[in-house]
């Protein structure tokens, strides 16, 4: 394997909180005397990243998702840990690192907002140094797979939510980042502008084998996009690995889907519990591990008259609910004990 | 193109897009150059000169420092400082590019625009409507030039350096009224100082807002020449050293600030 890079190791991010005393007095005491807690805002988390990986670095809000990507870009000085990106660390060496990654933070723009699309896109040539014929193929490139004709011209401030997204994400990778951060990216956006940026990450980490840490709340993003995801919350790593060994470990419930021919007031069936009844049709939830799907569908067709029926997997946003809600902690099947267990 | 002057060029053209803010810009400044000129001719009452400044000097006076307003833009500015609010300066901290330059880039650009649609515009009308003071020589011409940009420099490193006030405050607008309510008053913008009392008048000229804002006026009426003018010239250079070097020193203790207790 070569050599990861992204290098994260017992990072730790720990912010004072002010508490303020209440009432008058306690206003005025507040001047001399503050009080306050320590929050680690990240928590001794480790992990790689491989160049070509794109990891889905995903949590629900508050977990520490945008503490980690403002130290790996260099804008927060961790408390303890080390980091090392490209080689570099990141709050040490700026200039000169951040010429090598790119970032797009969903909520914002680095974009001009009162000029048109084409003329931060040129400010941009500049401030990279980007030679002339690599800057006209990526822009060329970026302006058919984007789509970014249409609105070149037109200042920023009058593009739609997915029309700057895509202009952003271009904007970032004109001077050909090894590394991308991408937080956030389809963040308020309808299905048709999510799915076009989706593929468009996918184009990116695939033909252009550019690595992309992409962070989200949104977990289709991550279904769609990612075969590794890192889950963080509380500032702590709960998991990090396949997603489909997440779906082994915590997904562990599939459903079965079934049409009866007749109507069964309660139509029982072994170990499988009845989450749903629709007149003939029922949904049954069963453990993975202790039944077979083939075990439970001969019991069925022994005991009753089915129609049709059909197996399915826990929706993945389920399982990841559920990780959040129960706070499940799994240690790395390649033997890296999670710091935090 | 050197990334600094390309920042120029698009922050000129982004200051040119802003057609209605710079005609009313425009239209506010000469109100009230008229207005102050009129204040003037009052307070002359027939007399040809007071403390050696003529009428024409005097109202000459008015049109260049209203003229200056938009350019200089040294009494009000919180560009920057909005950044910081909506977190911008971090898009912005993660481009290879020196903060410092990056801003003067911005900043220059919007003078340049501000000088050709503002400030020159406005100079001119007033120049048709009185009888105005030229600088009386070419080296005059060239030292006014030259003035005007060193005190763009002052301008904007002050400026800079009240805007980064946001890094270790959730509300620097009252630090920047303050600040830009200094910069106003030393200015000698209100008055031609002449016409202060001396110790203020002498106190103001040194400051920072003075060097600024009076120097380049003083060299297009012919006030000072030679040795006087280069004096000027060279107290000017000492600011912009001086709080381009402050301003450096601030941006690097704000960048820690927020890189150690976030954003």
């Amino acid at each position: 394997m070569s050599e990861p890079i992204i290098q994260i190791k017992q990072l730790q991010k720990t912010f004072k909180v002010y508490k303020d005393h209440k009432g008058y007095l306690g206003a005025l005491r507040n001047l001399f005397e503050r009080q306050y807690n320590l929050v680690h805002a990240v928590d001794k988390i480790s992990f790689d990243v491989q160049p070509g990986e794109l990891v889905g670095y995903i949590g629900p809000n508050g977990a520490g998702k945008s503490t980690t990507i403002k130290m790996l870009t260099g804008l927060l000085v961790p408390t303890s840990g080390e980091v090392l990106v490209n080689g570099y660390i990141p709050w040490k060496q700026r200039k000169a690192y951040v010429k090598n990654i790119g970032a797009v933070f969903g909520q914002r723009t680095t974009l001009w907002w009162d000029l048109p699309l084409r003329d931060s896109l040129d400010l941009l040539q500049h401030i990279y140094e980007i030679p002339d014929d690599t800057f006209q193929q990526n822009l060329g490139m970026f302006r058919e797979i984007l789509e970014l004709d249409p609105f070149m011209e037109t200042p920023v401030r009058s593009l739609s939510l997915g029309q700057r997204m895509r202009a952003d994400l271009c904007a970032a990778l004109l001077h050909n980042p090894t590394l991308v951060f991408l937080d956030e990216p389809t963040i308020g956006l309808d299905v048709v502008a999510k799915q076009r940026i989706r593929e468009f990450i996918q184009f990116l980490n695939h033909e252009r084998k550019t690595t992309i840490l992409l962070t989200t709340h949104d977990i289709s993003d991550v279904a769609k996009l990612c075969k590794r995801v890192v889950i963080i919350d509380h500032g702590k790593i709960l998991f990090d690995g396949h997603l489909n060994s997440l779906l082994e470990f915590f997904g562990g419930r599939r459903l079965l889907v079934v049409d009866f021919a007749e109507f069964y007031p309660e139509p029982s069936l072994g170990e499988a519990e009845i989450i749903q009844q629709d007149r003939n049709k029922v949904i049954y939830s069963f453990e993975r591990s202790s039944i077979s799907a083939s075990k439970l569908i001969n019991q069925l067709s022994e005991n009753y008259r089915i129609r049709d029926l059909e197996v399915r997997d826990q929706p993945i946003e389920d399982t990841i609910r559920r990780i959040y809600e129960e706070q499940l902690l799994y240690n790395h099947p390649n033997g890296k004990e999670n710091p935090s267990s | 193109m050197h990334a600094f002057f390309a920042t120029i060029r698009t922050s000129y053209r982004r200051q040119l897009t802003y057609r209605a803010a710079n005609l009313s810009g425009l239209a506010t400044n000469l109100m009230f150059g008229f207005f102050r000129a009129a204040v003037l001719i009052a307070l002359y009452n027939g007399q040809a000169s007071v403390n050696g400044l003529s009428i024409q000097g005097a109202i000459t006076y008015a049109g260049l420092a209203q003229a200056m307003i938009g350019y200089l833009s040294f009494f009000q500015w919180y560009e920057l400082m909005h950044t910081v609010y909506d977190g911008q300066v971090g898009s912005d901290l993660l481009k290879p590019m020196n903060y410092f330059s990056y801003w003067l880039g911005i900043d220059t650009g919007r003078a340049l625009g501000a000088f050709l649609i503002r400030s020159l515009p406005l100079f001119l009308v007033f120049a048709l409507f009185y009888d105005i003071v030229l600088p009386p020589t070419l080296l005059h011409w060239l030292a006014f030039l030259l003035s005007l940009v060193l005190a763009l420099l002052i301008s904007f490193s002050y400026r800079f350096m009240v805007n980064l006030a946001a890094f270790w405050t959730p509300n620097a607008l009252g630090v920047g009224r303050f600040a830009f309510g200094l910069s106003w008053t030393f200015s000698g913008f209100y008055m031609p100082l002449a016409l202060f009392p001396d110790w203020i008048a002498q106190l103001s000229r040194v400051t920072p807002f003075g060097a600024g804002v009076y120097v380049p006026i003083e060299i297009f009426l012919g006030i000072v020449a030679g040795k006087e003018l280069l004096n000027r010239l060279l107290l000017q250079v000492f600011w912009v050293l001086f709080l381009g070097l402050l301003a450096h020193f601030v941006l690097a203790r704000g960048i820690r600030k927020l890189v150690i207790q976030g954003g």
